[in-house]
């Protein structure tokens, strides 16, 4: 285990045992859903009181800060444990035509920079990604952005707390963002 | 390209594969459908001050809608009369003016040319700036919803949505209206602008099949619908109006797709908004507006009231669009119902949607089959329901009973024909006669 909680000051890089596992926990968990073990990821990975979360924004002149009619941010995935467990049911129906046969999904997760956060046991955790999804002969897609998580550990187990995920693509240029980030 | 007769024939239900591919035929449409037509731009809740505007696209053509200070509403296109550059890089937002990046030529709101850098020492006071105005959009509005077209010689919007607008007017004419929520999603399709169309006037046959996964994990009023076993035709109607928009309705179905808590709250609020309805529009209409929808409003806007989704496919030649979507509720609505239709708005048909995905496939691949060109040669079949249309007293259009039908996808192929031709409008269809 990490750094005892005696020694954790919030805003503060983690430790390098904390850091190794932060690091662990990410790359289990990408290779958790490339090879589609969903309900393994969302057992054992993610927090039943998670958020999960994609916001868009308008492209606007940096000058422009004005929120305008409704909103300024739509959000792309705006999940609890309950909505993500149906997006997971789904996969088990049979009838998910679009992801048959499979879709190959393949998820780098890099530039992993962890701070402990001001609730004891939690840790912030700042990281890029591609996603990389090719589907059926020659269709494909490359996805960038990065992720701001919350990750906290009970029982001796990191879990996703929360995680806001952020595309650089403001038009996605694919028919659909149907995957986990 | 084929005469249009060729292209469309038995009243919409035969549709020749070209039609979806050909570059041509693109052209033709970009012309005669997109520079003519009504076109959705945005809504007044997204621009509601004075400077707030939105960028978007009428066919690929870039223009601008901007509320201006006396609360009107001015359109033009997003090109400096100048060198030809936009002048506005934003999507949206307030502004004071747009100022192009070239030369620093500035237009105020409303479209005016304001501002030319050297005008004494380079023009010497001769540059007739009242002529370099942008180019004017005609902007119109229907209950809020703000559209566009390049042709002043288009009938008034109200005349152009024609019977649809008596159907329209079942949610928006609830005390205080609608509203979007935005800003829009946006992503990419790599299909014909005329898949989606279709596929929201009326396909209410692929529901049960292509959806078939979600509604098993969505459960709900449409769940019995899944691999199409169960259906009655007495369960809804489907619509098509000689202005060749459409829609099919579900009857009591509008909360259909909102599963769990959202799904109750959203019920507890139709059915106690419903007497307030049925005052304003009538006995008729409040069974409209507690049904589930699938509609466009042709060529190119498409909503499902009840789900909420509100969407536009952006033609970007004959083999892409870009998709908006916006979620559309009652402004009435307490702002947590709002965000719960419009989460669930995110999860169903937004770009993560679980429907979403489905139809982006569909789309995609029935375009794409046509790249061969023997596939091209052939047509295609719209034949669900022919002849079984009827008129109704009350009812603007053509009604069929059933809203697994094809009538409203043949309504928009027959406008669409009608409008390749090159008829003016007043040659265009008032009225439509049931199929023979």
């Amino acid at each position: 285990m990490g750094a005892d909680n005696n020694q954790i000051v919030a805003g503060q890089y983690v430790d390098h045992n904390t850091h190794f596992e932060i690091n662990q926990f990410l790359t289990r968990e990408a290779r958790a859903l490339d090879e589609e073990r969903y309900h393994e990821w969302l057992e054992k990975m993610v927090a039943e009181d998670v958020i999960y979360q994609l916001p868009t924004e308008e492209v606007r002149y940096r000058r422009d800060k004005k929120v305008i009619g409704t909103s300024q941010t739509t959000y792309l995935y705006n999940d609890n444990y309950d909505v993500l467990g149906m997006r997971v049911a789904r996969f088990d129906t049979g009838l998910l035509w679009a992801e048959d046969p499979p879709v190959r999904i393949r998820r780098y997760i890099t530039n992993v920079d962890a701070q402990w956060s001001d609730t004891p046991d939690e840790v912030t955790v700042y990281s890029n990604f591609i996603v990389y999804r090719s589907r059926g002969q020659r269709d494909d897609s490359t996805m960038y952005g990065k992720r701001l998580d919350t990750l906290r550990r009970a029982d001796g187990y990191w879990k996703l707390a929360k995680r806001v995920i952020t595309l650089d693509q403001r038009v996605i240029l694919d028919k659909n963002i149907h995957c986990f980030f | 390209m084929k005469p249009i007769n060729k292209l469309i024939q038995q009243d919409g239900a035969i549709q020749d594969r070209s039609i979806y591919w050909d570059e041509d035929i693109y052209q033709k449409e970009m012309e005669e459908i997109f520079a003519r037509c009504w076109l959705f731009l945005t809504h007044d809740s997204v621009i509601p001050e004075a400077g707030d505007y939105q960028v978007t696209t009428m066919g690929e053509d870039n223009v601008i809608v901007a509320r201006q200070k006396d609360g009107s509403l001015k359109g033009f296109v997003n090109s400096c009369t100048h060198r030809g550059n936009y002048v506005c890089f934003s999507e949206g937002g307030n502004a004071r003016s747009f100022v192009c990046p070239y030369h620093g030529w500035a237009f105020g709101i409303d479209g005016q040319l304001i501002d030319v850098p050297l005008e004494e020492q380079a023009y010497f006071n001769d540059i007739d700036k009242e002529s370099l105005a942008l180019k004017h959009v005609r902007i119109e509005s229907y209950k809020g919803f703000i559209f566009g077209t390049f042709d002043e010689e288009a009938p008034s919007l109200g005349d152009y949505l024609g019977g649809m607008a008596w159907y329209l007017d079942s949610f928006m004419d609830v005390p205080g209206g609608m509203e979007l929520i935005g800003p829009p999603m946006k992503s990419i399709l790599n299909c014909n602008w005329k898949n989606p169309s279709e596929n929201f006037i009326g396909d209410g046959y692929h529901v049960g099949w292509a959806h078939a996964s979600a509604l098993e994990i969505a459960g709900g009023a449409l769940a019995s619908m899944k691999g199409l076993n169960d259906y009655s035709p007495n369960s809804g109607l489907q619509v098509t109006v000689p202005e060749g928009h459409g829609f099919g309705v579900i009857w009591d179905a509008a909360a259909a797709l909102h599963p769990g808590p959202p799904g109750v709250a959203y019920q507890k609020w139709l059915d106690e908004r419903s007497p307030a309805v049925r005052n304003i529009v009538g006995e008729t209409r409040e069974k409209f507006y507690n049904g589930h929808w699938d509609a466009t409003i042709f060529p190119n806007c498409s909503f499902l009231y009840g789900t909420n989704t509100f969407k536009v496919w952006q033609p970007r030649g004959p083999r892409q669009i870009e998709v908006f979507t916006w979620t559309l509720v009652e402004k009435e609505m307490p702002e947590e119902l709002k965000q719960m239709i419009h989460s669930d708005n995110m999860l169903t048909f937004g770009t993560a949607g679980i429907l979403e995905s489905d139809d982006g496939e569909n789309f995609e691949n029935c375009t794409h089959s046509n790249k061969g060109y023997a596939t091209r040669q052939g047509t295609i079949y719209l034949g669900m329901g022919r002849g079984r249309e009827r008129t109704d007293p009350e009812m603007p259009g053509l009604v069929s009973d059933g809203w697994v039908n094809e009538s409203s996808t043949r309504g928009m192929y027959r406008r669409w024909a009608e409008l390749m031709e090159g008829k003016s409008w007043d040659e265009l269809s008032k009225t439509t006669k049931v199929s023979k």
